[in-house]
């Protein structure tokens, strides 16, 4: 015990000294999960020397940080669970072209000059099989009376992977679904998370739009909770890897990018029950191939994205 | 009458407390209303000042966040007096059995952080949650709305004014109302008349603390608001932060409303407070004999018993159910106890121990810091005549209602500019800093209306007996301010260790705290493991200040 605090309070101490000079470590941004990235840079220091320094936080918080810190920055590798991360920092001009040796086996569309997917989540239903409903099989059972006030929402405006799915969904009936999930009860409630959460105590029987791989995680945990991927299709949330153009430290940066898609990284991930980015890398899930996609123009969703929320808070907004 | 305090000898503490409010709350407060001017501060440009003005402030939604806003602070204010007020005034005047017991009960609910107690009054009162499962009903429709939001985050915040008037009413003693008693005036009148104004400078000041709270917390609106439709400007400006393209200038802009409101009930409340002298600690010893309950014993002790369930045990229940459930779907069942998630924050999984470690030294820094440049600041408002005196009370306040994240990202703006030769950001200081700006109303408020009870004849007698200004501060007013100073240090230490909205953003590289652990496991969906380190997080949070008030009782520097 003494040399447990004895260790702590030297942590301590270490980090308030030494967490703010980088000699030729890389400091990585990221979304979650923190098991994986903290998987990823033991393996990498193992591997190299290199120390990383990490800031986990949502998607969100992440880019408010770095939105603060614009005119000092001081990350080096950003992964995001967003791909619309990639295109807007690319426009900006902030990224460096970098295409890792290892990322051959990534398939094209998983991969640009600057970024790269570290791996990827799917959308889907989050069911409790206890919950005495049927289990569902599209995103239209949802609608049925069955699952009346039992379906949770991720919020579209707190998860950008809702986004997509909402967005990619309602433009192919204008909404009708929406307002048909509203009219059978269904309330959209918090970030993925907090949208699982009622769903494990059986509070309610459903996420419409669930993450997968925090499910994954749940029901390998004995909860009884299953993901069901809808065969009208569904979108998938890469996760793009990227080297800001401003890192002092960019051959690091970039080796960085190669162990994250190196076998052993890429292991890591799909013990996360995230999908990896190299279709040769086996996993215990369901994988692209086996998903049907949904088909949209990501462009264009993301250019009509205020008015898509919009809508979708007038369908669902205040009682 | 007022004695001039004696500008040579109080300089030196206002100016020290004058360069601490620069550096903890100006610098940041500044940077915030900077960019909110300027929307590229962020890349270090000064272009198009003012050009969000029109974008943030013509938002039709910003009339409705704004009134929501202080509808909620107002229904706490109202909720928390009417829970907190009869029990303080209880407390403060009559022998209410097993007191102390009531008091560690009533204080535990500021340890618990409001977004786990939320969660936790979530995972009891919705659809075949805790209740249902126990009792065979829910409480949902209640909930989720603005009454169940009024009453969650009253239950978080009332026990700010339950002590500050049990102590103030204590402190201002029946003496005064047997004076009205024996000219005539009936028990009841006595206490509207004498009583209960005479306290009134801890009354109020702890109502400011719990309106600026209500208007400023952001996670029980965010769990429980957006389903009910109900939107306040703290998460429009959360929203605004971390909602890709970032609006940083629109979020500085709504922030400063915010500071608005809470200056406005802050000025009101100097207003009431510069009527009139509410000096009643003089220099002549007080009997602090209290009264037996007589008839009202039964009826007082269900009250005190029935709050402390709802604002103590169940939340701590349901933080405790959950932690020691093996799965959450499981449900209280004996089949799915297991110590799994204890065992995880023992063994150090993920970094709990480290980071309960970090926040306890980083809330003992805080503590100490907002302490000292609390009592400073204002012994130096209330007891001088310095100029500006009134710009100092004010910079004690601007914090009060500043969300987390905004500070966060002010910090962040000003410590993170290119030129500085060292900076605190990306060490564990800036946090330091973080918590100082967010929690140093606490200390000032506490020790302003301490001070505000002291008669200045006291001080004057130890002048005319040749003491230094410095010497009748450290022997004669700090001794008497300091059972509310060091509660107000307890406070802060508590709240220290478990803020996160602003840790979240600015905490440095590889660096967790209790908070940033536990969102990070719900966010991750390991619900149990964040439980467990928030019970185990609120048992040191409530132990280690009442330990420390047993050794200060003893050692006879705390009375009572």
């Amino acid at each position: 015990m003494l040399k447990l605090l004895k260790s702590i309070t030297f942590g301590v101490v270490a980090t308030a000294l030494t967490a703010g000079v980088a000699h030729a470590d890389i400091t990585v941004y990221t979304a979650g999960p923190q098991s994986l990235i903290d998987k990823l840079s033991a393996g990498f220091t193992k591997e190299t020397g290199i120390k990383v320094n990490v800031f986990q936080a949502t998607t969100g918080k992440v880019m408010a940080r770095i939105e603060a810190e614009a005119s000092n920055p001081v990350v080096d590798v950003l992964i995001s669970a967003s791909w619309d991360t990639a295109t807007d920092f690319a426009k900006r001009g902030w990224l460096l072209a970098y295409t890792s040796p290892n990322a051959a086996k990534v398939p094209d569309f998983l991969k640009t000059d600057t970024a790269v997917a570290q791996g990827i989540s799917a959308l889907g239903i989050a069911w409790n099989t206890k919950s005495g409903t049927p289990k569902p099989s599209e995103w239209a059972d949802l609608t049925k009376s069955e699952y009346k006030d039992l379906v949770n929402i991720p919020d579209p405006a707190q998860s950008g992977s809702a986004f997509e799915l909402d967005a990619a969904l309602a433009n192919q009936d204008e909404f009708k679904l929406f307002k048909d999930l509203k009219a059978n009860g269904a309330i959209i409630a918090g970030a993925n998370a907090e949208a699982l959460n009622p769903v494990l105590q059986g509070a309610k029987a459903a996420v419409f739009g669930a993450v997968d791989y925090i499910t994954f995680a749940a029901k390998a945990k004995g909860e009884s909770v299953d993901v069901i991927f809808p065969v009208s299709g569904t979108v998938i949330a890469p996760r793009p890897a990227m080297v800001l153009n401003w890192s002092k430290h960019q051959d690091e940066a970039r080796k960085f990018i190669d162990y994250m898609l190196s076998d052993e990284g890429q292991k890591m991930v799909a013990d996360t029950k995230l999908m990896p980015a190299r279709t040769d890398i086996p996993a215990d899930r369901p994988l692209i191939s086996d998903l049907k996609l949904l088909k949209y123009d990501t462009t264009d969703v993301y250019g009509k994205r205020k008015e898509t929320l919009a809508e979708i808070t007038k369908i669902y907004g205040g009682k | 009458m007022k004695v001039n305090g004696g500008i040579g000898g109080a300089a030196p503490v206002a100016w020290l407390a004058i360069a601490g409010l620069i550096v903890i709350v100006a610098i940041p407060f500044i940077a915030v209303a900077l960019q909110g001017i300027f929307p590229y501060l962020g890349q270090g440009s000064f272009a198009g000042p003012f050009s969000s003005f029109i974008a943030t402030l013509g938002d039709g939604a910003l009339i409705g966040m704004a009134a929501n806003t202080v509808l909620l602070g107002g229904c706490v204010v109202l909720a928390s007096a009417l829970i907190a007020v009869p029990l303080g005034v209880f407390r403060a005047l009559y022998r209410i059995p097993l007191a102390p017991v009531w008091d560690v009960l009533l204080l535990v609910p500021f340890m618990i952080p409001p977004y786990i107690a939320t969660l936790g009054w979530i995972m009891t009162l919705q659809p075949r949650g805790y209740l249902q499962q126990l009792a065979g009903f829910n409480l949902a429709p209640f909930l989720f709305s603005l009454f169940g939001m009024t009453l969650v985050m009253t239950f978080n915040t009332f026990p700010v004014v339950y002590f500050a008037v049990s102590r103030t009413v204590e402190a201002v003693g029946a003496r005064y109302a047997d004076v009205g008693r024996v000219f005539g005036a009936t028990p009841a009148r006595a206490f509207w008349r004498i009583t209960l104004p005479l306290s009134a400078p801890g009354l109020a000041a702890s109502l400011m603390l719990v309106f600026a709270a209500a208007i400023e917390e952001y996670g029980t609106p965010a769990a429980l608001g957006r389903r009910a439709g109900f939107q306040v400007l703290v998460t429009g400006i959360d929203l605004r932060i971390t909602d890709w393209p970032i609006d940083l200038p629109g979020a500085a802009l709504l922030s400063i409303l915010l500071v608005a409101m809470s200056l406005v009930t802050f000025l009101a409340q100097r207003w009431i407070l510069a009527r009139r002298s509410y000096q009643t600690v003089g220099g002549k010893p007080t009997a602090k004999d209290k009264r037996p309950l007589g008839a009202l014993k039964i009826p007082v002790m269900i009250a005190f018993a029935v709050v402390a369930f709802l604002a103590t045990g169940v939340p701590l229940l349901a933080i405790l159910s959950t932690a020691l459930s093996r799965t959450i779907s499981g449900g209280l069942a004996l089949d799915n106890i297991s110590f799994d998630n204890f065992e995880s924050v023992f063994s150090n999984s993920a970094g709990a121990l480290v980071a309960l470690a970090n926040s306890f030294s980083l809330g003992i820094g805080t503590a100490l810091i907002t302490g000292l440049i609390g009592v400073m600041a204002a012994y130096t408002v209330v007891k001088t005549k310095i100029p500006g005196r009134m710009t100092i009370d004010i910079m004690t306040i601007l914090p009060n209602a500043l969300p987390g994240i905004v500070v966060a990202v002010g910090l962040i703006l000003a410590w993170n500019m290119p030129w500085l030769p060292a900076t605190p950001y990306n060490t564990a200081f800036i946090l330091l800093l973080a918590y100082c700006c967010i929690l140093l109303p606490q200390p000032v408020r506490y020790t302003t209306a301490a001070f505000q009870q002291i008669g200045d004849n006291l001080e004057a007698a130890a002048r005319v007996f040749g003491a230094s200004s410095f010497t009748a501060f450290r022997r004669i007013l700090l001794p008497l301010v300091f059972p509310s100073l060091a509660s107000a240090m307890l406070l802060v230490f508590a709240l220290a260790s478990r803020e996160l909205v602003a840790s979240v953003v600015v905490a440095p590289v590889g660096m967790q705290t209790i908070a940033t652990f536990i969102w990070r496991q719900f966010e991750q969906g390991s619900i149990g493991l964040g439980m467990a380190m928030a019970f185990i997080a609120i048992l040191i949070t409530t132990l280690l200040p009442l330990l420390l008030l047993t050794l200060l009782r003893r050692s006879g520097l705390v009375a009572e």
